[in-house]
């Protein structure tokens, strides 16, 4: 930093932060990520991932093309349809199951080609957000 | 002080409208009753009210739809009027005639007129017998290319030959000259006959880049009606719309059309028998001409920028004339005053496509200061629920000018901070900066088009390196302390499954 003072941060509320640097005021809103901190200054958002292996270890590495995929619910909601069943072979953007929400219909697709090797979501059954309906291996 | 038009009122509703409603009421010194479900106890219309009555589970179809529970209510916690918001009940004839078989006012007009003008077909007719001008178009079935080259000759191309059975776009063309009209017509026969076995046609006249522009109306039950001039509702998402303006920059633009349409959408309510707050839409062209759509029976979403702009409460309207008072005001003292511009501010994610984000609000700072007015139903802590529209606040703001409202909604967007949930806050800031609408270019393909050109939300040189200290210092001061404290994960539904054993 050119600043001979350097940035001074100061906690104003929990998770939000005044910065003052080189005489001007920024405002920046923190949430908790799950591989990351989210910084939002100014309606701009910024994923910053953390160096710190004692926090953020465990949560490495879940995720890889090879080998099995679970496809999660990405909010909380209602099967309304599932497409395909257990041992299909499906292709890479193939609809797998519908999930509703707040009168909206999202169709969760195969992320990559495979077979479903497991498949929990029923219709008409309330999922929550980050539950696992399926897996592609 | 003169004793109010009703002493108790229940309003059959949730989410921000209900809490828009139950303020007037209490400024006009009448008592409030809230109905809510399940997912809504801690709600903030429940919180407000002064008197609350349960209808059943979550589900809308079993709580706020239920006709029979809300009359209970109603009749239990002995409310004179019952006001319906908009959604739900608010349109069902049914409802309206159940509340006046019941010796309990209506907020709204009458069961027949809501049933006359449901029909998008039977409001057309009316509209056309009212002489109100609709999309020159011949709904009868076409008996060959011949007759559609005829209408073309009196409306002009380009025209849209639609099937008489259709939907989705299927068995639909554009044709734009004489010389495309056979095999167009070949074209959208032949699909209507694959789609829908039913190969018969229909001609319209298409309004190119159209408009959406509505008036709101309100009139007594002794037969006087007024209109308050109009709205532009052209920015809309899926058919939804998602913000709105008054004036029209094309109305504001064009002296005596504002009359016109007012006068035209009076005709066609007046022949519906109309009373209490109600909207005519229509679709206008880019040379100004407009055309009946339908009539909407209820208070609209967006009323707060008529409010703004001529300065009336249009609930403390609608309770006067249900009481069954003469309507004060003649046309002569309704006058518009600067532009107010209303954005709709939901739980969805603009970074993903906009689906929908339902969750807890952790964080929440509202945007404060001169010609703001926030609409919302939101506190912090508490759960946006995943059983209604997902619509949190409507954040409206006044100024003198179209320019400084635009400038004022992109100040009053940069203090809003809603955390823990994704808004499409900023989305609108992209709008506001856009070009084309700063021109006040719009019309109702605005957002699709502008999705498609605009740019990557991006941020000034530097913000970045100061998001990374920030990233650093939180980490630091708050990590080791909430791994410490931090719960275990738990399922939310796994709870509420808990919870509901134990009762």
């Amino acid at each position: 930093m050119s600043d001979p003072t350097g940035p001074e941060i100061v906690t104003v509320e929990p998770g939000v932060y005044s910065v003052l640097l080189n005489g001007r005021s920024y405002e920046a809103r923190v949430e908790d990520g799950d591989d990351c901190v989210i910084v939002f200054i100014d309606g701009h958002r910024f994923e910053i991932e953390i160096q710190d292996p004692r926090r953020w270890s465990r949560r490495a590495g879940r995720r890889g093309v090879e080998g099995r995929l679970n496809i999660a619910a990405p909010m909380p909601g209602k099967v309304v349809r599932v497409l395909v069943a257990q041992g299909d072979t499906v292709e890479a953007g193939q609809g797998l199951l519908v999930v509703e929400a707040m009168k909206m219909q999202n169709e969760m697709k195969a992320p990559k080609a495979g077979r479903v090797v497991s498949l929990t979501a029923r219709e008409g059954a309330t999922v929550a957000a980050g539950e696992v309906l399926a897996a592609i291996e | 002080m003169s004793t109010p038009v009703f002493l108790k009122v229940l309003i059959a509703n949730r989410g921000e409208i209900a809490v828009r409603i139950m303020r007037t009421l209490r400024e006009m010194g009448i008592g409030t009753v809230a109905v809510f479900s399940d997912a809504d106890r801690t709600s903030l219309h429940v919180r407000m009210a002064d008197e609350a009555a349960w209808v059943g589970p979550s589900p809308s179809a079993e709580s706020y739809l239920r006709i029979d529970r809300i009359l209970d209510a109603a009749r239990h916690h002995r409310a004179e009027a019952i006001h319906p918001g908009y959604g739900f009940l608010s349109e069902n004839a049914d409802f309206a005639a159940a509340c006046e078989a019941a010796g309990i006012a209506f907020i709204g007009p009458s069961a027949d007129s809501i049933r006359r003008m449901g029909s998008k077909t039977a409001a057309r007719q009316m509209a056309i017998a009212a002489g109100a001008p609709v999309v020159p178009g011949a709904h009868d079935v076409l008996s060959g290319p011949a007759e559609a080259r005829t209408f073309a000759r009196e409306f002009g191309y380009p025209l849209l030959l639609k099937a008489v059975a259709g939907g989705g776009g299927k068995g639909m063309r554009r044709v734009d000259s004489d010389a495309e009209l056979d095999s167009a017509f070949r074209d959208a026969s032949s699909e209507a006959e694959r789609s829908f076995k039913n190969p018969d046609l229909y001609v319209e006249k298409l309004i190119e880049r159209p408009r959406h522009v509505e008036i709101q109306l309100l009139g007594d039950r002794h037969g006087h009606m007024i209109h308050f001039g109009e709205r532009e509702c052209s920015i809309q998402r899926r058919h939804q719309k998602v913000m709105e303006e008054c004036p029209s920059p094309l109305v504001a633009a064009r002296p005596g059309m504002r009359e016109a349409m007012g006068e035209a959408a009076i005709r066609v309510a007046r022949s519906a028998g109309y009373y209490n707050a109600g909207t005519v839409e229509f679709l206008v062209d880019a040379a100004g001409n407009f055309y009946f759509l339908e009539m909407n029976t209820r208070l609209q979403v967006e009323h707060p920028i008529t409010e703004l702009v001529t300065g009336h409460d249009l609930v403390r309207l609608q309770l006067e004339v249900a009481a069954g008072e003469p309507l004060r005001l003649q046309q002569r003292d309704i006058a518009w005053c600067g532009s107010a511009i209303e954005c709709r501010v939901y739980a969805e994610d603009p970074y993903n496509n906009f689906f929908p984000s339902p969750g807890k609000l952790t964080r929440l700072t509202r945007p404060l200061g001169p010609g703001i007015r926030l609409d919302g139903c939101v506190y912090e802590g508490w759960t946006v629920p995943i059983d209604y529209d997902p619509l949190l606040a409507k954040l409206a703001v006044w100024s003198e000018s179209r320019d400084e409202s635009i400038a004022r909604m992109l100040r009053a967007l940069r203090e809003y901070d809603v955390a823990g949930i994704h808004t499409n806050i900023t989305f609108f800031r992209q709008i506001l900066e856009d070009a084309e609408f700063r021109a006040g270019r719009l019309h109702t393909r605005f957002v699709d088009e502008f999705l498609e050109r605009r740019q990557p939300f991006t941020a000034p040189e530097g913000l970045e390196s100061i998001a990374r200290l920030v990233a650093e210092f939180h980490a630091k001061h708050n990590g080791a302390r909430r791994e410490a404290e931090a719960p275990p994960q738990r399922s939310r539904w796994l709870q509420s499954g808990r919870l509901e054993a134990l009762r």
